[in-house]
C-alpha cells in the first residue's frame, strides 16, 4: 500500500471540493440568507487539511497500482461526503450530522433521496450546494481531478476505472487527462444548453440552475417538495424528459457525434437497448395510465417523464406514481434495477450489463439442447471476452445481494412495511432517489433512524462506485504492506 | 503527436511506453485482449482490439489522423499490409518491422511500392550493432553523433589503467600526452553518475567517453586498449543474425566460423556463405568449441535462440581467454545481472529495434518546442545522450558555460561547430547553429532551454 500517494491524492480531492464549494459561497453571499459563514468555515477547513497533504506529502514511488486506485476512489468519496455535509450542519438546515451525511452522500452519488421535510424557508446557498454535488458527482470527482491536474500522469486508468460506470473502460482519446477534459467540456456544454432552454421556457435562473444540475448529474434534488411537478408546465416536463434521456447516454457517443462520426451513434447496440426499453416502458405505462388521466397526451406526458426519470436514475417526479396501478409501479421497480448506459452519469445495473446477461442466458438455454455449438457472445459488433461475461454475471449477483442485505438491515428498525424497506434499498443502490410507499415521490427518508440512514448511505456509495471499490477497502489484505 | 502502434508484443509495448511518457497520443492495436489489458493498465494509452491489417480496425484506432504508424506484429506480411492501408487512409509516416531475409532482398522496391518510410529488420540491425562492436573490440558500446564526427565509447576501467584513482580534472595536465576526452557518464554498481572534475574513476566502473574519432582512437591507444583488429571470429548459432553478420564482416577480411546444430540449416548456410567455415555440431559442447580453436579466437559471438545457452557458452569463452565476447540476450531485465558476471557486450534484437524506431520517431517530432535531433539511450535507459541544434535567438548563446546554470544531472558533452568538434570546458560557449550533445540522467528533455539557463 502506497500510503503517501493515497494521502497526496486525498489532499487533491479536498482542494477540489473547496473549489467546488466556492460558487455556493458566492450565491450565499449574494442572497444573504445567513449561510455564507457555513461555507466559509468548510472551505477554510478543507484548505487547511488539503494544502499540506498535496504539497508536503511526497510519494516515494509515483506508480498507482490497482489497489491504490480503488482505495483512493473509495476514500475520496467518503471524505467528500463527510466534508460535503458540513455546510448543512453549520448552517443549521440539517442539525443532525448523520442526516447531513445522508443528504451529502445522496447528492454526490446523484441519488436524490432526501431527508429534508420542509422547503418553505430555504437558504439558497445551501440548496445550490445540495444540487451542485449532483453535478460534480455525476461525471465523477476523480475525473475532474484528472482534468484539472495535468501532472497526475502515469497509471491513472485505475482511478477512472473505479469511478466510471460500466463493465469496461473505454477512453475517448489516448491520454487520460485529455479524456477527462473532453468529458467535462461536453458535460458542461450540455448543462449550459439545458439551463438556457429552461430559462427560455420561463423558469427563474435559480430554479433552472437547480433543476439543470439535478438532471445533468441524473440526481434528482429539487427545491420544491412537489419536485418538477411544482412547475405545472408540460413544456418544462418535456425539456427535462429529453435531457434526462440524453444524460443517460454514454458520453463517448456524444464525442463520436462531435468528431463527425454520428453514424456510430445510430449503430450503438447499447443505445438501441436503452431507447428500446425506454420506448416499451413508456408505451406500456401510458396505456396503463389511460383510465387515470383520460387522454393519451396527458398519459404520455406523465409516463414518459417518469420512465425517463427512473431509467436515468434521476428521480424527479411530476406525479405521485405511488398512486398508479400496480403494473405501472412494477415496471418502474424493474427499471430501477436497470438504470442507463455505461459511461453516462446515471446509476443502476447499466443497460450493457442487462444486454449481456440476456445474451448469456440465451446461450445457456441453447447450450442445453445443442451442447457442441460454439457460441461467442457478441456486443457492439465484437466478440465479448469470457472473463468480462463472468465479471458481469458476478456483478449482477453481488448487486442483488447488496440490495437484499440492505433491505434486511433496514428492516431491523421495524418502522416501515416491506415495500418501503425494499424499494428504499433498491432506490439507494441504483441511485434513483424516490421509492414507493413511505419513501414514495411525495414522501422522504426522514422517517428512518440513524442506523438505516448509514446503511442506505453505504448502499448509495456502493451503487455509484459499482460495489467493488467499496468492498476493497474492507478487505484486510489491501491495507497490509 | 498521434502515434499508432500495431502489435502489442515486447517491442510494441516498449515503444508505446516511451512515446506515451514523452507526451504523445498513443493508440495500440492488437488482437490479444490479454496483451492490451496489460498495456491499458500500465500505460496512458488507448487500446483497440482487432487485426492490424483490417481497415475498419485501423480507422477505429484513428489511422487516418495518425502522424506515425509503427507496425510491429509478429508477421511481416501484416506489418507491410498495415503500413500500406494506413498510408492510403491518411497516416503521414509508416514504419514496419520486416525480418524475413527473403523480403530483405527486395526491400527497397517493397518500401517504395508499399509506401513504407522505414523498414526495420531486427536481425540485420543487430548484426550491424555486432559488427560495430567487433570493429572496436575494446568498447562494450559505441554511439556516434553529429553525423559520425563524434563518438561516444563505453568501456570498463581496469585496475592498471592510468585513469584510475585520480580526480578527472587532474587527468588532463598531470599526465602529459593523454588525449583530451570528455568523461560523460560513469556507471558504478548499477548507478549512473554524470561526473564532475572531482570524480575519481575506480576499478570496474563502466566509463563513457566522448571525443572526435581521431582523438578517441589515440586515447585508447594510450590506454593500451586498442588491440589489433579482430581477425578470427567464432559464431555460435546459424540464425538470421549470424547470416547477416557474416555477410557484413567477411568482405573486410575477417575469418568467420559458424557452429550450427541443425544439419540442413548448416548445409544451406554453407551454400549461401561460401567463404565461411560452417561447422555442424552442438555449440554448447565444450570439447567441440576447444576443437574449433576457441582459445585462439579474437572474438566469440553467441547467437543461439536460447538466452541461457548464449550466456553459459559466453562465460566459458571468457574463461578460455577470448578477448571479446558478445552474447545475445532478449531479456533486457537481466542485462544488469549479466554484466556483473563479466560479460559486457550484450545485444538484444528487441532493444535494438525499439531504439531504432524511437530514434526515427523522435527525429520526426516537429511539435512545438521539441527540437531534439537525436536521442541515444545508454546503460539500459538509465541515461540519455541528446543532440540539439542551438538557435541563434536562445538566451544562452555566446555566454561561457561556467556562467550558465545547468539543470541537475546534465552535462554539455560535445559542441560541433562548422564540422569542428569541441570538447567543451568552462570557458567555451555555444553559438547559433551549433550541434550540442547533452548527457542527462533523466529522460523527457525536449528543449535545450530546459537544460541550460542564463
Amino acid at each position: 500500500m502506497n500510503k503517501r500517494l493515497v494521502l497526496r491524492l486525498l489532499g487533491a480531492i479536498l482542494l477540489i471540493e473547496a473549489l467546488a464549494m466556492s460558487p455556493s459561497l458566492l450565491i450565499a453571499l449574494v442572497c444573504g440568507d445567513g449561510d455564507a459563514m457555513a461555507f466559509a468555515l468548510t472551505i477554510g477547513t478543507l484548505c487547511i487539511m488539503g494544502l499540506p497533504l498535496w504539497f508536503l506529502v511526497k510519494p516515494i514511488k509515483p506508480n498507482l497500482r490497482a489497489r491504490e486506485g480503488f482505495v483512493v476512489v473509495a476514500l475520496s468519496w467518503l471524505v467528500l461526503s463527510g466534508f460535503g455535509a458540513m455546510p448543512f450542519v453549520l448552517s443549521g438546515v440539517i442539525p443532525n450530522y448523520v442526516d447531513a451525511f445522508f443528504e451529502a452522500v445522496s447528492g454526490f452519488t446523484t441519488t436524490g433521496a432526501t431527508i429534508m421535510t420542509s422547503f418553505d424557508e430555504p437558504m439558497r446557498g445551501i440548496m445550490f450546494w445540495r444540487s451542485f454535488t449532483h453535478w460534480i458527482g455525476g461525471m465523477g470527482v476523480l475525473v475532474l481531478t484528472l482534468a484539472l491536474l495535468p501532472q497526475m500522469t502515469g497509471r491513472t486508468s485505475h482511478l477512472v476505472r473505479a469511478e466510471s460506470p460500466g463493465p469496461s473502460l473505454s477512453k475517448i482519446v489516448p491520454k487520460m487527462g485529455d479524456s477527462a477534459k473532453i468529458l467535462y467540456m461536453m458535460y458542461g456544454a450540455l448543462t449550459a444548453i439545458q439551463f438556457a432552454i429552461l430559462v427560455i421556457a420561463g423558469l427563474s435562473p435559480y430554479d433552472a440552475a437547480i433543476h439543470t444540475m439535478g438532471t445533468a448529474g441524473t440526481g434528482g434534488f429539487s427545491n420544491y417538495g412537489l419536485s418538477v411537478g411544482a412547475f405545472q408546465s408540460p413544456v418544462v416536463d418535456v425539456i427535462i424528459t429529453v435531457f434526462m434521456v440524453l444524460f443517460g447516454i454514454n458520453f463517448a457517443l456524444f464525442y463520436r457525434v462531435l468528431t463527425g462520426a454520428w453514424r456510430d451513434m445510430l449503430k450503438s447496440e447499447e443505445l438501441h437497448w436503452y431507447l428500446g426499453l425506454f420506448g416499451a416502458a413508456t408505451v406500456a405505462i401510458c396505456i396503463l395510465l389511460m383510465p387515470t388521466y383520460g387522454n393519451v397526451f396527458q398519459s404520455l406526458r406523465y409516463s414518459s417523464f417518469q420512465v425517463a426519470s427512473v431509467m436515468s436514475t434521476t428521480g424527479y417526479a411530476t406525479a405521485d406514481f405511488n398512486l398508479w396501478p400496480q403494473a405501472a409501479k412494477m415496471i418502474l421497480i424493474l427499471l430501477m434495477f436497470v438504470g442507463s448506459c455505461a459511461g453516462s452519469t446515471a446509476g443502476g445495473l447499466k443497460v450493457v450489463r442487462l444486454a449481456l446477461l440476456c445474451k448469456i442466458s440465451g446461450r445457456e438455454v441453447r447450450h442445453t439442447f445443442q451442447p457442441r455449438k460454439v457460441q461467442v457472445v457478441r456486443f457492439e459488433g465484437k466478440g465479448v471476452e469470457e472473463s468480462l461475461l463472468t465479471q458481469v454475471a458476478v456483478f449482477f449477483f453481488v448487486y442483488i445481494l447488496m440490495i437484499l442485505m440492505g433491505a434486511l438491515l433496514v428492516s431491523f428498525e421495524g418502522r416501515f412495511d416491506f415495500e418501503t424497506n425494499f424499494t428504499a434499498a433498491l432506490t439507494c443502490a441504483s441511485n434513483v432517489g424516490p421509492g414507493f410507499s413511505m419513501v414514495g415521490p411525495m414522501e422522504n427518508f426522514a422517517g428512518y433512524g440513524p442506523m438505516a440512514k448509514i446503511v442506505l448511505s453505504i448502499l448509495m456509495l456502493a451503487g455509484r462506485l459499482e460495489i467493488f471499490p467499496i468492498l476493497v477497502i474492507f478487505h484486510p489484505s489491501v491495507w497490509k504492506k | 503527436m498521434r502515434i499508432l502502434v500495431v502489435g502489442d508484443g515486447k517491442v510494441g509495448h516498449t515503444i508505446a511506453e516511451h512515446l506515451a511518457r514523452e507526451e504523445h497520443d498513443v493508440v495500440i492495436v492488437d488482437t490479444s485482449e490479454e496483451a492490451l489489458q496489460r498495456s491499458e493498465e500500465t500505460l496512458d494509452v488507448m487500446c483497440v482490439r482487432g487485426n492490424g491489417a483490417n481497415a475498419t480496425t485501423l480507422l477505429e484506432a484513428g489511422a487516418d489522423k495518425a502522424d506515425i504508424l509503427i507496425a510491429a506484429t509478429a508477421s511481416d506480411e501484416t506489418n507491410m499490409l498495415c503500413c500500406l492501408i494506413s498510408k492510403k487512409l491518411g497516416a503521414k509516416y509508416a514504419i514496419a518491422r520486416v525480418r524475413d531475409p527473403e523480403f530483405n532482398e527486395s526491400l527497397s522496391m517493397l518500401k517504395k511500392e508499399l509506401d513504407i518510410d522505414m523498414a526495420i529488420n531486427p536481425e540485420r540491425a543487430t548484426a550491424i550493432e555486432i559488427s560495430r562492436l567487433l570493429r572496436f573490440p575494446f568498447a562494450s558500446n559505441i554511439e556516434s553523433f553529429a553525423k559520425g564526427r563524434v563518438e561516444m565509447v563505453e568501456f570498463r576501467a581496469h585496475e592498471n589503467d592510468v585513469i584510475i584513482g585520480k580526480p578527472l580534472k587532474d587527468l588532463g595536465h598531470k599526465l602529459h600526452g593523454i588525449p583530451q576526452v570528455l568523461y560523460v557518464a560513469v556507471e558504478r554498481d548499477g548507478d549512473v553518475v554524470i561526473p564532475n572534475g572531482d570524480f575519481v574513476i575506480e576499478d570496474g566502473d563502466r566509463v563513457h567517453v566522448a571525443a572526435d574519432v581521431v582523438t578517441i582512437t589515440s586515447y585508447f591507444r594510450y590506454l593500451g586498449k586498442h588491440s589489433l583488429r579482430v581477425k578470427n571470429v567464432l559464431i555460435l548459432g546459424g540464425g538470421r543474425i549470424s547470416y547477416y553478420l557474416a555477410k557484413m564482416i567477411v568482405p573486410t577480411g575477417t575469418h568467420v566460423s559458424i557452429i550450427e546444430i541443425n544439419e540442413r540449416k548448416a548445409a544451406s548456410l554453407s551454400e549461401q556463405l561460401p567463404d565461411v567455415n560452417v561447422i555442424y555440431g552442438d555449440g554448447t559442447d565444450q570439447e567441440l568449441l576447444e576443437q574449433e580453436g576457441l582459445s585462439g579466437m579474437d572474438a566469440f559471438v553467441a547467437l543461439c535462440d536460447r538466452d541461457e545457452e548464449n550466456l553459459m557458452t559466453g562465460l566459458f569463452a571468457a574463461s578460455e581467454g577470448v578477448p571479446k565476447v558478445i552474447v545475445k540476450n532478449n531479456r533486457v531485465a537481466y542485462a544488469q545481472l549479466i554484466s556483473s558476471m563479466g560479460l559486457e557486450s550484450i545485444v538484444s534484437p528487441k532493444a535494438i529495434t525499439c531504439a531504432n524506431i524511437l530514434r526515427y520517431v523522435r527525429a520526426h517530432v516537429n511539435g512545438v518546442g521539441t527540437k531534439v535531433e537525436k536521442i541515444y539511450r545508454l546503460m539500459d535507459g538509465k541515461a540519455e545522450a541528446l543532440e540539439f541544434i542551438a538557435r541563434a535567438q536562445d538566451p544562452y548563446i555566446g555566454i561561457a558555460l561556467k556562467d550558465l546554470t545547468m539543470r541537475k544531472n546534465t552535462l554539455v558533452a560535445v559542441i560541433v561547430r562548422a564540422g569542428k568538434v569541441i570538447i567543451p570546458f568552462g570557458n567555451d560557449h555555444i553559438e547559433g547553429g551549433d550541434s550540442v550533445v547533452i548527457m542527462a540522467r533523466e529522460s523527457g528533455i525536449g528543449d535545450l532551454n530546459e537544460v541550460i539557463r542564463k
